[in-house]
Formats: structure tokens, sequence, C-alpha cells
């Protein structure tokens, strides 16, 4: 009985007067807090601010800035084009094995992005699965050109875009589509006129994170596209290279990718740091 | 015009089972407790649910008929739903949600946008063309809703609950408003209900609608002077037996029996005024041909009046006044004895 009412006097007090935890676990979250704030810290002391400008606008830095817009938009329009429909095959077609293809989807997003690489190289490499069909076809090859760190960047980025997009489609009520239908809406006019747009914060914010994942995508895209200035010479592989010729340009474009994630972060903020 | 249907329909673990049959110019409000499948019924008319048997004929034109092989989509049946919560477009403005039946079965833009203005001059929506759902009343909802419904000229009106996210203070008002605007709509109307006074007030007929099955129809008045179920005994407020009866006798399913003033035969029910019974200190002579002993369980005041809810065989509910239950000295527990007169059992077959 008496423990009880201690316990119940804890827990008012911990409502009131704030977290009653032992120091050391305070001291164990400084830490892990740490983690995060000194390398970003580290990255913005060692900036070279007064030629981070010239630093950028070299060359070779807006050539890798070119083309890591051109590949990260394209890979986003295609997630958007083939992951909307697929999130919506997953969110409302019940199939045998849904969950296995569900499950392969998301694969990517813990997947080392090296072994995605790899995979890609034996599915749309030269003597891949498909590769060389596609290259006597349609004469498209993808190892060592744009094309093929699209393709790195769309494999590693959409699953993002397809998870939230069936979450915001499992999240929405379908009778709004039940609406729809008794009002005589076919389909396609339920898909674009109700559907779509009941599910567009979903879409922009998986849009979004596809975008921002296919920005900094490194691993793939150098295993399976290659480190070609102009072709397939991201922004991430730019800074990795840098690095080893001219440290000063690693950082300076570092902080750009650094501002962008803030950036989506920000854009974001409400579906995930809440309202705190 | 008319609505014929014969619905056979499985919703999850829960079976539909029931004949509706509607007419043009009648108002029907289905009536019944939550979980009755009032909800399912419109779906299956709707085409949103489909039947595993049974037939839904419009006018004649056979809608859905699993035996025959025919099922007509749902945008493709001449019917317009209001559901419970309205559901207008939240991203639509509120012409463009009550444009939006005529735009999708294929009316051009700007013919579509004259009607549409024409129905929300017709409910005194025209200010609120441009606003989004989100910014209205729930009575303002409730009449976007009914002229996207009707905007499309549809032979069959189904509405559920129309009422139910309105406040109690607007309710009146609104159902008023309501049933005038039903009136000027010359095809079949159906609407889904869980309030008896909404019912009652709105509807020509009632279809009583119980776990799926009908258990009663008829007009307001029939239905509560005749109930033929717990469900709308306890709405109405009398005592409902269901039992056997032979000759001036009732032998009740609970246990107990009746006197009644005619002779039946038969399965019957019996209804009994709460105000036709009288409660006695003690046991009194002559007069009532039901004589039997209850023990007071619970006293409601309603009203100008006391309901004395009695146990025993059979239970009764009594109304009696606060004077009366004064003189009786009548308090929770108390064991009193019940007379009903036979002429107050009213009998009816079941």
């Amino acid at each position: 009985m008496g423990s009880g009412r201690w316990r119940i006097m804890a827990s008012s007090r911990r409502r009131r007067g704030g977290p009653a935890a032992p120091p050391l676990f305070i001291l164990l979250a400084v830490v892990g807090a740490a983690f995060f704030v000194l390398p970003l810290a580290g990255l913005l002391v060692r900036t070279p601010w007064a030629s981070a400008w010239q630093l950028l606008t070299s060359s070779e830095a807006i050539t890798a800035l070119r083309l890591s817009l051109l590949a990260s938009l394209t890979a986003t329009v295609i997630a958007v084009v083939v992951g909307v429909p697929l999130a919506w095959v997953f969110a409302r077609i019940p199939f045998p094995g849904r969950a296995v293809l569900r499950a392969l989807t998301v694969l990517p997003m813990v997947l080392p992005p090296v072994v995605g690489g790899v995979a890609l190289l034996a599915a749309f490499g030269r003597r891949g699965l498909v590769g060389g069909w596609l290259e006597q076809a349609f004469g498209i090859h993808f190892p060592f050109t744009t094309a093929g760190a699209i393709l790195a960047e769309t494999f590693v980025a959409m699953p993002f875009l397809v998870i939230t997009v069936e979450a915001g489609l499992r999240g929405m009520d379908a009778r709004f589509e039940d609406a729809g239908r008794t009002l005589g809406a076919r389909r396609w006019t339920l898909l674009w006129r109700v559907t779509l747009p009941l599910v567009r914060p979903s879409l922009v914010a998986g849009a979004v994170l596809c975008w921002a994942r296919a920005l900094g995508e490194f691993g793939a895209t150098i295993t399976f596209a290659g480190n070609f200035p102009g072709r397939t010479q991201t922004m991430p592989l730019a800074v990795y290279l840098a690095l080893e010729t001219n440290p000063d340009a690693a950082i300076a474009l570092s902080l750009v990718l650094l501002a962008v994630s803030l950036v989506v972060l920000i854009a974001l903020r409400d579906r995930w740091l809440g309202t705190a | 015009m008319n609505l014929e249907a014969q619905i056979q329909a499985t919703v999850g673990s829960f079976e539909l089972d029931l004949q509706l049959t509607v007419a043009s110019g009648e108002l029907v409000a289905v009536l019944g407790p939550n979980g009755a499948g009032k909800t399912s019924v419109l779906r299956a008319l709707a085409g949103l649910t489909p039947l595993d048997a049974g037939r839904v004929a419009l006018d004649g034109v056979v809608l859905e008929d699993p035996a025959a092989g025919i099922r007509l989509a749902p945008e493709r049946r001449p019917v317009g739903m209001v559901f419970q919560d309205y559901l207008l477009f939240p991203h639509l403005t509120v012409l463009e949600n009550v444009v939006f039946g005529l735009r999708s079965r294929g009316a051009r833009r700007l013919a579509a946008l004259e009607i549409g203005r024409e129905w929300l001059e017709r409910l005194g929506l025209e200010t609120y063309a441009s606003r989004k759902p989100g910014t209205l009343s729930g009575g303002q909802a409730q009449r976007v809703a009914l002229a996207r419904a009707l905007a499309t000229s549809p032979a069959l009106l189904l509405m559920d609950e129309p009422m139910a996210a309105l406040d109690a203070s607007t309710r009146v008002e609104f159902r008023r408003e309501l049933r005038r605007q039903l009136e000027s709509f010359d095809g079949v109307r159906l609407v889904v209900t869980h309030d008896p006074v909404e019912a009652m007030a709105m509807a020509d007929r009632l279809v009583i609608l119980e776990q799926g099955r009908v258990l009663q129809s008829g007009s307001p008045t029939e239905v509560a002077q005749r109930p033929r179920s717990r469900y709308v005994a306890d709405l109405v407020g009398v005592n409902l037996y269901r039992g056997r009866a032979r000759g001036n006798v009732i032998a009740l399913d609970g246990g107990g029996s009746l006197t009644m003033a005619e002779g039946a035969d038969g399965d019957v029910f019996a209804v009994v005024h709460p105000r036709t019974v009288a409660l006695y200190r003690t046991r009194p002579d002559g007069t009532p041909r039901n004589v039997w002993e209850g023990r007071a369980s619970n006293l409601d005041l309603e009203g100008d009046r006391v309901r004395v809810r009695l146990e025993g065989s059979p239970s009764i509910v009594a109304e009696i006044t606060p004077a009366a239950v004064r003189d009786l000295g009548l308090d929770r527990g108390d064991t009193v004895w019940i007379g009903v007169k036979a002429t107050e059992v009213d009998v009816y077959p079941s």
C-alpha cells in the first residue's frame, strides 16, 4: 500500500516538475546528441567562407550540380509516375504475394547502396538480366551513362515515395470514392478528381523525400554508373573525389547538400518533427 | 416511379435479408438501432455493396439481379446519395462539389456550372459557391450534400442519417426545411435514421430494421400503436408482450399470463400502455381481470408522470402521478400489486 502511494506521488511530480531520470541517463543523451551536432559544427567551422563562392562556381562544381539536379529530378518524376500506381495497388488490391512484393519495394531503404548498385548491374548491366535485350531492342544502355545514374537514384529513392503515398491512401476515407461513384465518376475521374487530390499532402511529402534521397545518392550510383564528370559524377561523388584533391571544395559542396537537406526537413517539419 | 428491392447481401459477418418497396411521392424512413444494417441497405441500393441474391428494380428497370447476371455499377445508376457525414470533397469548392456529378456524367462545363448555380440558389447557398466545405456549418454542409446529390436529377434519392451531424438545437428547423426540399423532388425517396422522432416527423411510412431484417412496416401511427418489436415498443414507451392466445388468455413467452377482453387464437402481440397500469398496496378485489405482484426496481420522473419499472411475471412499466407515488409510499425495492383491465390489453396477431 505504501509503495503504491509513493508511486502516485512520483508520477505526479514527474508531470509537474519535468522528467526524473538518473543523471547518467541524461549524460548518455548528451553524448547521443553530440553525434549529430559535432559533425555539422565541424563542417560549418571548417568551411572556407571567403573562397566558398568561387569554389562552388568552378566549372567542375557547376557541372556536378547541374547533373545532380537533372538526375534527381528525373528520378523523382519516374518515381511518381510508376510509384504512385504501385502504392495504390499496395493500398487497395489484395493479391497473393503482396506482402513479399511490398517488402522487396522497401528493401532499397535498408540495403547497402553498393549492394543495390551490384544488383542493378546484374539486371541492367550489359550482360545483365534485361540489360542486353534493352540495348539491342532500344539502344539504351545504363552502365556509365547519365541514364544509369538516374536509374540508380530511382532505385534507391522510390521506396520513400511508395511508402508515404501508400500510407496516405490507407489513411484516406475510402467513402469519398464511394461518394464519387454514386455521382457517376468513372475510374479515371475518381482517381484524378478525388483520390489523388485527397492524398496530395502525402504525395508532396513522398516526392520531396524521394528527391532528397535521390540527390544524396552515392553508393549505388558509383557502383552502377561509375564516376564520369558531366555524365555520372553527381554532387556526392564530386564531394568524395574532391576530398582527395581539394578538401575546401569538398566542404563547400557538402554545405550545399546540407542546406538542401535542411530545407527539406523544414518543409516537412509538421510531418516528421510534430509540433514540438 | 417506384423502387422494388429484394436484398440479400453479406457485409463482413453481417447478413442483410429484406424486401423493400417504395412508391414515388412516398417518403420512406428506415428506422432501426445502431448496427441494424441501415447504411448497408442504402449501400446495396446504390450498388456499393454487391448483392448475393435478390433484385433491385427502379421504375421497372433492373439495376441488379445476380441470378440473371445483371449488375449496374454505382456510377451508372440513376441514384443520388447523401452520406451520413456528407462526405463533401474537401479540396473542391461548394460549387465544384455540386457540379461534380454533372461533369462526371459528361455535362459540358458551362452547362454544368449553370445547373449547379441554380441548385445553390434553390437551397439558398449562392453566397457560399466559392467556399471550401471545411468552412461551412453543419446545416450548410447538409444542404450542399443534398444539392450535390440532386444536381444529377436522380430517380432515387438515398439519405443516410441526414440530421445526425447537426446540433440538436438546429435539427427541428432543418427537418422542416429538408421535408420542404424533399417535397419538390419527384423521384423515389428513402431516408435512413436511428432517431424515431425524426422518422415519425418526416416519413409517410416507416420500415423498422433490426439485425438486417425488416420487422415491421407501416405508417408512423400504425407502427406506434402496434409495435412488433421490443425496439419500437421502447421507442414509443409501451409494454409489449409476445405469447400464445387461447380463448381469453394469453400465455406470455417470458412467463406469466394476461387476460384480454376479446378472444383470440394463436401467436399474438399484446400491448399495455403504462398509463393504464394501476398499482395497489394491498390486493385489489373485483374490477381488474389481471392482478399480480411486482417489485419496483426503478422510478423515473418523466414530465408530470413517474414511470415505475416493476419486476414480476410479467415485468411491466406503469406510469402514475407523483401524488399516487406518495399515497402508495412507493420506493425502490417495494413490492406492490399490479392491476390491468382486460379491456386495456390490446392484442394483434404476430
